[in-house]
């Protein structure tokens, strides 16, 4: 199901869109197995920086290919297509099983479970290639998580990038969310500005 | 989720009391620090031996149910730490709030029977699905156990936030050892305050000196302080004093009125008075007392004055009822009395004396002086005459 996306741009405007990493909760993004902790967080960009990796990219651990991206949005999305760039030398993903709304996907819970879609990846250097989504099942997605189990042979699996195209809504999941409260404050959730060392502090 | 240690290696007793109550002392303490480091913190224990791994909190931030599961645990059985560790791993992916971090610590006490790479496999696989944790070394010591644990450690460090520490047997107790490792501390939350208040109170005291820690209680150690320093002075005070007494009783004994006669308001020269004021009382047993009379002269010259004049009045033998009636002196007395005794004070002429003579820069002999003592003598005289009159009058 990939199209090649052979065009000079000038017809339509690509980056506005691949421009749903917009809408991507950013600091909620998470991955497992990614060798340096974090650093998911590089992998989305605008369409034109798709080849720029130059802060970072996602890595998964020495000997194991697996890797799992938990994407949140900031309010429910419809999604079309998904773009992966992988790296060199047989690191780039060659499989691809997404799960839609669901919190907190582990390994385990990956492997048994049967994903909305799933995709077989080629490699994909330029970015060209996009993976259409079956779009009826893909229409209002508060989050996706993204498994990868496997890559082209090498001994990690790389990302460099991951475009999402489609439509935001404005609507948001009602979250029924357990709230703690605290019946002290933590200091640690108060850093005064002398702690970190700007300001003059009045007192 | 907290892995306990409970099989038969438990009941040796080179940590004291025991292993198992050395060992349950540091999950109380542990599970305290967490809850109250982070609210949103939840903790949970299992037992690795007896019958076999069996989980007795779920997770939870309620640490009375912690306790009191801690509390009724038996010893026996074999410890088998890749089962427990898989099953912490599980009971830590079934948690309620998906955002918090797992971690699990686990009380390796006995003999770890599996193997190197048994071990490096679980370890990858808590890497893989971020979990961390931190191992306590503690109890029976082979080479190959530290070296298993150090590899396990190994597969799962994931840029520091797993950590292992060795307990070596010995006076301290478990909890305190590991009061002071990242363990406790966490990575770099608030559990540290937690346990300085700990350590502080189970008197190990890094550096307290008062047993209260300046940041959480200024007040109190602030006090504290104070109260150490006046008791450091009053103290040398004391020590002066007998010296003084001593080297006082080698001259010989004085007139008692001159003793008493150095009434001024200075502290420093109160604390001579006292001296003097011990040497008209020669008895030993009214040593505790004079200090206490020291410590209150220092409070207000006019009830020192009733004091002396008491003193003056007594007989030489009879010190006990004197202190007695000075120390039933109320400080709200009549100011009527105060005043008449120190008009009976200035009317002894001998007294008047001798307490000019101790000023400095005043001579007795002087003629201007003469003349005031002369007027003052004929004043409290007349004001007796007055009083006198008035008594009659009232009959």
């Amino acid at each position: 199901m990939a199209c090649l996306h052979d065009h000079s741009c000038e017809e339509h405007d690509c980056s506005s869109d691949w421009s749903l990493y917009k809408h991507i909760d950013l600091p909620k993004v998470s991955a497992l197995n990614e060798a340096v902790p974090g650093s998911v967080k590089t992998v989305f960009r605008a369409w034109e920086q798709r080849l720029n990796s130059s802060e970072g990219y996602l890595e998964s651990n020495e000997g194991d290919p697996e890797l799992i991206v938990f994407i949140p949005f900031t309010s429910d999305v419809k999604l079309k297509s998904i773009s992966i760039v992988g790296g060199a030398d047989g690191t780039s993903p060659a499989k691809l099983r997404a799960f839609i709304n669901r919190d907190g996907i582990d390994f385990s819970d990956a492997q048994n479970m049967q994903p909305v879609q799933e995709w077989e990846l080629a490699e994909n250097f330029q970015g060209v290639l996009e993976y259409q989504t079956r779009y009826s099942r893909f229409q209002s997605v508060g989050n996706i998580t993204l498994h990868f189990p496997d890559n082209f042979g090498g001994d990690t699996t790389q990302i460099h990038y991951i475009g999402l195209k489609g439509e935001a809504t404005q609507l948001k999941r009602d979250v029924v969310a357990t709230i703690v409260y605290e019946l002290m404050p933590n200091p640690s959730d108060h850093k005064t500005r002398a702690e970190t060392g700007g300001g003059l502090s009045q007192v | 989720m907290i892995c306990v240690d409970n099989s038969e290696w438990m009941r040796n007793g080179d940590y004291s009391p025991t292993r198992f109550q050395a060992q349950a002392d540091a999950v109380n303490l542990i599970c305290g620090a967490k809850t109250q480091s982070n609210p949103e913190n939840t903790v949970g224990v299992l037992t690795m031996a007896g019958k076999g791994v069996r989980v007795l909190v779920t997770p939870t931030s309620d640490l009375g149910k912690i306790l009191a599961c801690m509390h009724g645990l038996e010893i026996g059985g074999e410890m088998n730490l890749a089962a427990g560790i898989q099953v912490a791993q599980l009971a830590l992916k079934h948690r309620q709030n998906k955002k918090q971090q797992q971690r699990i610590i686990v009380f390796a006490g006995s003999p770890v029977k599996y193997d190197k790479k048994v071990l490096e496999l679980i370890g990858r696989k808590l890497k893989k699905n971020s979990v961390a944790l931190d191992i306590v070394n503690f109890g029976e010591e082979d080479e190959e156990k530290a070296e298993k644990l150090e590899a396990l450690l190994a597969a799962v460090n994931n840029n520091d936030s797993s950590h292992i520490v060795h307990v070596p047997p010995g006076p301290s107790a478990l909890s305190d050892v590991l009061i002071s490792t990242p363990i406790f501390t966490g990575d770099g939350e608030g559990g540290s305050g937690f346990a300085a208040a700990a350590a502080a109170a189970a008197g190990g005291v890094p550096g307290y000196d008062f047993g209260v820690d300046p940041n959480l209680d200024p007040e109190l150690a602030l006090a504290l302080r104070v109260s150490m320093e006046e008791e450091r002075a009053r103290q040398e005070a004391a020590a002066k004093k007998a010296a003084e007494e001593t080297s006082k009783q080698e001259k010989g004994e004085q007139q008692s009125t001159s003793q008493d006669a150095t009434m001024t308001e200075n502290v420093t020269a109160g604390s001579s008075e006292t001296e003097k004021k011990t040497h008209d009382l020669t008895d030993d047993e009214n040593a505790l007392l004079q200090q206490a009379l020291a410590m209150s002269m220092d409070d207000s010259s006019s009830t020192a004055a009733v004091r002396d004049t008491d003193m003056s009045d007594a007989s030489a033998e009879d010190h006990d009822l004197q202190l007695a009636l000075q120390l039933s002196v109320q400080e709200g007395a009549a100011d009527q009395q105060n005043q008449t005794d120190v008009n009976k004070l200035l009317g002894d002429q001998s007294f008047m004396s001798s307490i000019l003579a101790s000023l400095p820069g005043v001579d007795p002999n002087d003629p201007h002086v003469k003349d005031l003592l002369a007027s003052m003598q004929s004043q409290s005289e007349n004001k007796d005459k007055d009083e006198d009159l008035k008594e009659e009058e009232k009959k």
